[in-house]
């Protein structure tokens, strides 16, 4: 009885889950916070804490909305600890230092995700994931965008491993005093236990707050966090693998995800079940291009996304902190930039597509799509026409 | 065979690098190798305990195995095929 729990548990939250459950589970979880409010992304909620910033040291005059009334800074909040949590249970979490060279990288990349994402109006997960699950012309846009920028970032990848030295940390020996102190690692798993049940019992008081609407999106960020962490899901490798291994799994996995997440929406929409336009806001064409594109260099330097920085600051590593933070300062400011410029408005307009296309096009369109990228990823895993090294 | 008395003809250091790089420079150490020689990679990241096994079975490699080391990081070896 006691081995075969511990085997559970092993299975549950010490092995690492396939990518292709992640994706299903983050589909369906992406469809109940649809359901719940509207779409799910992310970077608003960077938005939202990068403007508390320049407002606390003086530089914007507008109050922002308070971050723990604000759902997609919940939702984001909630997929860090969902991501410790599980980093806790499967007694991983460790802070993982890197070397000068990865910070620096982690920075710049954070600073291009950031402007990237103000452009296309959302990040990888507001911008691409929700975009085309929510059928709006934009997000199609910022995935060839991605793909270029990705490309791009590879390519300066190998040239830094080329001809810039490279650097490790070298981890230090285990000292006498270090091994004979607290072992952290053996009560890990109740702490993360722990943090899922803190979770839950914020979750009941925004409830009796009669806030229960923006407690779910901690929760449901919460899972999702778990959720990413779990699979180690990363939309980066969707767009990376192909350039660089060829290796066609996380392609599948995205796209099987955005397959479900689509069918769902799409029943919900057509049902009026919520408003069919909403989720669509994305600048098409212009915005949502560059915006992927630039997105997608920075997402290859700091070697995460908007959702992958979390969970990886979730477990502990330091270079996606810096990215954190260099993400929320740029998103900020590009964003009121583009607004109090004017720019903004040029780089293009939001298009449903059931709207230019009709519903009986667009749904197998999509479909179609999706299949064809599966499929063309597929055949370059065994030709690597695509791999650039 | 016993890991630790496997005697590597080439070595990369990934400690502390992230994703993708520890992958990257597996990748391209390998190309610069003779068939039958092996390569020993030692590496930080989390992500590595499956990427590299999954990357080192390709492309007619064979993975060897890994070992985590007292130091805090692991050793994965692959033979060039």
């Amino acid at each position: 009885m006691k081995t075969e729990i511990q085997n559970y548990y092993s299975v549950a939250f010490e092995q690492e889950w396939p990518g292709w459950l992640a994706g299903i589970l983050i589909a369906i979880i992406a469809l109940m916070i649809f359901l719940w409010q509207s779409p799910w992304g992310i970077a608003a909620g960077y938005h939202n804490w990068g403007d508390w910033f320049y407002y606390l040291v003086g530089a914007f005059d507008e109050r922002p909305l308070n971050s723990w009334l604000h759902p997609v800074s919940l939702s984001d909040a909630g997929i860090l600890i969902g991501a410790f949590a599980s980093a806790l249970l499967a007694r991983q979490f460790k802070i993982h230092k890197a070397p000068k060279l990865e910070y620096a990288k982690g920075l710049v990349g954070g600073i291009l995700m950031g402007s990237g994402a103000a452009m296309a109006k959302g990040c990888n997960v507001g911008g691409f994931f929700s975009a085309v699950a929510m059928m709006s012309a934009g997000g199609f846009a910022m995935m060839i965008g991605l793909g270029a920028g990705a490309w791009v970032g590879l390519r300066y990848l190998l040239w830094e491993m080329e001809h810039l030295p490279s650097q490790t940390v070298y981890s230090k020996p285990q000292d006498e005093t270090e091994s004979k102190a607290f072992d952290w690692t053996k009560i890990q798993p109740y702490l993360g236990g722990l943090t899922a049940i803190g979770v839950i019992v914020v979750f009941y008081v925004y409830s009796f707050a009669d806030k229960t609407q923006l407690g779910g999106w901690l929760f449901f960020g919460f899972l999702i966090g778990l959720v990413m962490h779990r699979s180690r899901f990363c939309f980066v490798r969707a767009f990376r693998d192909p350039f660089m291994t060829g290796e066609a799994k996380m392609v599948k996995a995205v796209a099987l995800s955005i397959i479900i997440y689509f069918a769902g929406s799409s029943v919900i929409k057509w049902a009026y079940l919520q408003e069919p336009t909403m989720g669509v806001y994305h600048p098409f064409v212009l915005g949502s291009l560059i915006g992927g594109f630039i997105f997608g260099i920075g997402m290859l330097l700091a070697g995460g996304c908007a959702s992958s920085t979390l969970w990886r600051v979730g477990e502990g590593q330091t270079k996606l902190m810096v990215t954190l933070v260099t993400f929320t300062l740029a998103n900020s400011l590009t964003s009121k930039f583009l607004l109090s410029s004017g720019l903004g408005d040029k780089l293009g307009k939001d298009i449903f597509l059931p709207d230019v296309l009709t519903w009986q096009i667009t749904v197998p369109f999509i479909l179609v799509f999706f299949l064809a990228w599966v499929l063309v990823a597929m055949w370059n895993e065994k030709t690597e026409k695509f791999v650039v090294f | 065979m016993n890991l630790e008395d496997i005697k590597s003809d080439n070595m990369v250091d990934t400690r502390g690098l992230t994703c993708p790089m520890p992958l990257l420079k597996t990748k391209k150490a390998l190309k610069g190798m003779a068939s039958g020689e092996i390569l020993e990679i030692l590496g930080t990241d989390p992500g590595s305990k499956k990427d590299i096994p999954d990357f080192g079975n390709k492309g007619g490699n064979q993975f060897l195995g890994m070992v985590d080391v007292a130091e805090g990081h692991t050793r994965y070896f692959i033979k060039k095929g």
